[in-house]
């Protein structure tokens, strides 16, 4: 075959039909447009459904209506990648002419998303990208944030392990992306504060499926007081079931990050873990009006338990329409909408009340959960004790806890030793009550 | 200390297991027909998913993995007679574009049948306990995976080199048109032959899906190491996918005890290097 | 009759008009399209770079090589690296990402050259994945998988690029003058020599030709034009990430250049505004898009193996059979 370098007419009409399809952004004047974005295929597309579960019983509960105008969402698929996150991001705001941009899973996607958006005077709501400097170091006031930031959680659980357990030495495997780092630097932080000593990382790359090398390379004769898996989702019931196998379970035990023992991966993995300890924001035996009340009406609309990632959504969903709703349908002004949204009352969250400080970062408890089983044979997460009213910067001053670097692969330090002094005290720390008091 | 290396290598040996059953289907489908068949990862997954639901009907463990094999050899008739065989005189490199497409098709669809959720096919119970020699402790079901891995070996070696379809398989590599003349229905070798690709993907999707475990994206990790296991090897070479996969194997397990940040590294160097020295692969003949 | 009206110049000028006429439109785009209409054409431009890189190699060449991303990510990195990071003004980081681009080809067409048709497939996959896991894996100066952030189109001759109709008009320009380049290369002696070396290396080589330094110079050239879509993707969505470089992305664009018709100099530009338009509007329409995209690709495959462009000269040529025209014009064939 020759290489045709020809003149021909097609390609012009081919770039002339480009510009006519181009889709228009039609926009209806009792319309509300809400842009979720997140993952729905790809690796991760469990999360995007755990989302969408959520935030559609939240607008079920509206009839997709607030204030007489009917609420449209726009599902944009990221597959959780930086880049596709910022394409998709442009589509809701050029072309869909989106009013709130919302969904979001990962952290880096957050910072990138929320990055192009800056400027743009659109409100963001994360549902569980948990990057802290989003409404930290980043933060600007159309990033409204009703869940949490990754360290939220962990400084907490650090603490619990090395003030009320004991704990002095955590060997930590990661995955090797932002959200693990900002979970493992609240859990260092937490950690080394309560008396911890060191806590020695291991990053791997996301994903991988045999850990067996991994697992069999903790040394064991280094007297560490336990082994903190730092990963979720595939990567999580892959090292899980790998670690029960190898047997390690009887030789160290094994501790989560927040997403690592969460349903429905948790249904995956082997019984042995049963005790293993993590925090998060959620415990599956919660037994609140508010919860029970979701939880109920959950099941029935979708045949399965919630799960954080959907309990995030719903919350976030909520807030979005109640704030609309406080503009009375208005959301021609941007900034206006923003501050409604900060000023939406929370208290009825089905995960317990929820405030927002003054970085819009929710204010809210924080639960030490273990793996056990219930009376049907099925694992879940039982509350053990609650830190009530955890901000995102822990015990911290918020001057102090942002001048620090941001979390990465080797910060904050492994070791108490080369711990910054100002972050070792602080004037009032956690107290942990019983779990449902 | 030197349990841990010991370790180790077993590791290596359970990973190159898999690779084998990958890479061999993949290398001999390419050594007869010329074609990379791209659909491969896509085959794998596919066929872990499979079995996992027939586990959940029969709750039979062997039953799932010759189900999955069987319905996944099924599919590779069908892609094969009705798309690629349609093609063939547009030459090798519309077929492997057809098994990308068909790939993403695959992917796709099986996300909406199955869901985004991670999923392991639980080992059967008997298989699966940790197993005990020279005063260390492996989980049992690694040791099948290995013995199920070397019988496919030998299986396939005695396919090759001592039946009439080994005999009129490998006359085919050598010279097709004399084998045609010769009466020969080469379209019948070239469908079975592509059958036993995708039956080999569907039975490493159940293993995969047992000892490590099935969720969306796994297809493109599955394809880009059988890809690097077949041209390691060298194209076309049985032999060389026996030889790769232990190498490959050994260097992921190392990496990731070793240099986990530099793992998927670690793994596409050596294939470089090789390349560059030996551009047809260990095994592979001058193409 | 229309017949006799459309034969010959008349056909010719009929031709020009679509030409000035589509020229025109896309030049006055931002005047009536929306905004999204813009990114979604520098989406175009920046794909359509790397689409012509991988088209050159081949439909020029007559070799896939599936290291094009590689450069398109590599110049990005750099851009980000050296622009965003350390604050390099225009056109230092931009120049030395392409300078980058260059020597990192060369080194690659100085070992893949030795090969062909499979096996010069699978090397070049090797590299791609290799630049791919170090970009991926490399936390310490390419963040890994988090990529580098806060990109910023910078102002060429006070013309403000973060501005999206002035970007537009930007990557239009430097994608007409890609093109325009490209034809003439194609049709100058090198380009020449590049078909005879595709159609009988042995003969070329014979005649005297130094046809291993031509396909070397032939993959920098490519690479290079993959390099400058890497840059424009990088100012464009402020963002590189290992995506860049990743392998889906690199099937995509091969592809988009079969979608076209590979073996036509247009092909390319065809397969990429079609690509880019399609994935835009279905993965609009149904969550299931990655199975209605693969299902037209299948499709073009199975019958359309020449591509878009093939079926329009099956078309045209018919049509000009039925009317009976003595002799094809001159044009349409070479």
């Amino acid at each position: 075959m020759k290489y045709k370098a020809t003149r021909t007419t097609l390609a012009p009409l081919v770039v002339a039909a480009g510009i006519i399809a181009m889709p228009m952004g039609a926009s209806a004047a009792d319309e509300i447009k809400i842009g979720m974005l997140s993952a729905f295929t790809g690796t991760f597309a469990s999360f995007g459904q755990l989302q969408k579960e959520g935030a559609v019983m939240a607008l079920e509960e509206w009839n997709y209506k607030v204030a007489g105008k009917t609420i449209k969402v726009i599902y944009a698929d990221d597959q959780l990648d930086n880049e596709l996150a910022v394409t998709k991001a442009k589509q809701l705001v050029e072309q869909d002419k989106v009013d709130v941009v919302t969904g979001l899973v990962s952290g880096d996607e957050g910072l990138s998303v929320a990055s192009y958006m800056k400027g743009k005077d659109i409100p963001i709501v994360p549902m569980y990208s948990a990057s802290e400097d989003s409404t930290m170091r980043k933060w600007y006031p159309f990033v409204v944030r009703p869940t949490w930031t990754g360290a939220q959680p962990m400084d907490v659980f650090g603490y619990w392990l090395s003030k009320v357990k004991g704990l002095k030495k955590i060997y930590m495997i990661g995955e090797d992306y932002s959200y693990p780092y900002n979970q493992a630097g609240g859990f260092k932080r937490g950690f080394l504060r309560g008396g911890g000593v060191e806590v020695t990382t291991v990053w791997h790359p996301v994903p991988t499926s045999d850990y067996s090398s991994i697992i069999s390379s903790i040394p064991l004769d280094k007297k560490y007081d336990a082994v903190l898996y730092n990963g979720a989702g595939s990567d999580a019931v892959a090292f899980v079931k790998q670690y029960v196998e190898f047997g390690m379970q009887s030789k160290i035990p094994l501790l989560g990050q927040s997403n690592t023992f969460e349903k429905p991966d948790l249904d995956s993995m082997p019984q042995q873990i049963v005790g293993a300890y993590s925090a998060h924001l959620t415990a599956d035996d919660m037994n609140t009006p508010n919860w029970n009340k979701f939880r109920d009406a959950f099941q029935k609309r979708w045949q399965h338990s919630p799960s954080a990632a959907s309990e995030f959504a719903y919350g976030s969903m909520e807030l979005i329409l109640r704030a609309i709703k406080a503009r009375n349908g208005d959301v021609t002004d941007k900034a206006a909408l923003a501050a409604a949204m900060h000023k939406v009352d929370l208290s009825d969250e089905p995960r317990g009340p929820v405030a927002l400080d003054e970085y819009n970062a929710a204010i809210e408890n924080v639960y030490i959960r273990e793996v056990a089983v219930g009376s049907d044979g099925v694992m879940y997460n039982k509350g053990l004790f609650t830190a009530k009213n955890v901000n995102q910067f822990g015990p911290y001053d918020s001057k102090i806890y942002m001048k620090q670097p941001s979390d990465g692969p080797s910060s904050p330090p492994d070791l108490r030793a080369d711990m910054p002094r100002e972050m070792l005290e602080v004037a009032k720390d956690y107290e942990f009550v019983p779990f449902g008091k | 200390m030197n349990q841990h290396i010991l370790i180790l290598v077993l590791n290596g040996l359970t990973q190159g297991a898999l690779f084998f059953v990958l890479g061999s289907g993949l290398t001999l489908a390419f050594g007869l027909m010329r074609i990379v068949n791209m659909s491969h990862g896509a085959f794998y997954l596919l066929g872990g998913y499979m079995g996992l639901t027939v586990l959940r009907l029969t709750g039979n463990w062997t039953v799932a993995l010759v189900a999955a094999g069987l319905s996944i050899a099924l599919l590779g008739l069908l892609v094969e007679r009705g798309l690629l065989a349609r093609i063939r005189a547009g030459g090798d490199l519309s077929q492997t574009l057809l098994t990308i497409a068909l790939s993403m098709i695959i992917a796709d669809m099986a996300l909406a049948v199955w869901g985004g959720h991670t999923q392991s096919i639980r080992s059967p119970a008997a298989l699966s306990g940790p197993v005990t020699v020279f005063g260390f402790t492996y989980p049992g079901f690694r040791y099948v995976l290995m013995a199920i891995s070397a019988a496919i070996a030998f299986g396939l070696w005695l396919l090759l080199y001592r039946t009439r379809f080994g005999i009129a398989v490998r006359a085919s590599v050598d010279d097709r048109e004399t084998v045609s003349a010769l009466g020969v229905r080469i379209d019948i070798i070239y469908s079975l032959m592509f059958m036993l690709s995708a039956f080999l993907s569907g039975i490493a999707g159940v293993l995969g899906g047992t000892y490590l475990q099935l969720s969306p994206g796994e297809d493109t990790t599955i394809l880009t190491y059988s890809l690097v296991v077949v041209i390691v090897g060298g194209l076309g070479s049985l032999m060389g996918v026996v030889v790769s996969s232990l190498i490959l194997g050994q260097i992921l397990s190392f990496s990731l005890a070793f240099a986990p940040q530099m793992s998927m590294f670690l793994v596409f160097v050596p294939m470089a290097i090789v390349l560059a020295v030996r551009p047809e692969g260990l095994f592979g003949r001058r193409l | 009759m229309t017949g006799t009206l459309l034969q010959g110049s008349s056909l010719r000028r009929l031709r020009l008009v679509v030409a000035i006429a589509v020229v025109v439109a896309l030049v006055t785009l931002p005047a009536y399209g929306g905004q999204y209409t813009l990114t979604t054409f520098i989406r175009t431009f920046y794909f359509g770079f790397l689409a012509l890189s991988v088209g050159l190699l081949l439909g020029q060449g007559g070799m896939i090589s599936l290291t094009q991303t590689a450069f398109f990510g590599i110049s990005g990195y750099v851009v980000g690296l050296l622009g965003a990071e350390r604050g390099f003004p225009f056109p230092l980081p931009e120049l030395a990402g392409l300078a980058l681009v260059a020597v990192v080809a060369l080194l690659f067409a100085l070992v893949v050259m030795r090969t062909h048709g499979i096996v010069f497939l699978m090397l070049t996959l090797a590299l791609g994945q290799i630049c791919w896991s170090f970009a991926r894996q490399n936390t310490s100066l390419l963040h890994g998988w988090a990529g580098i952030p806060d990109i910023q189109p910078p102002s060429i001759f006070g013309v403000d690029l973060t501005q999206n109709a002035n970007f537009y008009w930007m990557s239009l320009a430097l994608f007409s003058l890609g093109l325009l380049f490209l034809w003439r290369l194609v049709q100058s002696p090198f380009g020449l020599a590049l078909n005879g070396i595709r159609e009988s290396p042995r003969r070329m080589s014979a005649l005297g030709y130094p046809v291993f330094w031509l396909r070397v110079a032939v993959f920098v050239i490519a690479a290079i034009y993959a390099g400058v879509g890497g840059i424009l993707a990088a100012w464009s969505s402020g963002i590189v990430t290992p995506t860049a470089l990743q392998l889906s992305r690199m099937i995509w664009i091969l592809l988009i250049v079969i979608l076209g018709g590979s073996q036509y100099f247009w092909g390319p530009v065809v397969g990429a505004v079609i690509a880019v338009w399609l994935d835009v509007i279905v993965s609009q329409l149904t969550p299931r898009y990655n199975t209605v995209i693969g299902i037209v690709f299948v499709v073009v495959i199975l019958l359309a193996p020449n591509g878009i462009l093939g079926v329009w000269e099956r078309i045209t040529a018919k049509r000009r059979a039925l009317r009976q025209v003595p002799a094809a014009p001159p044009d349409s064939n070479q």
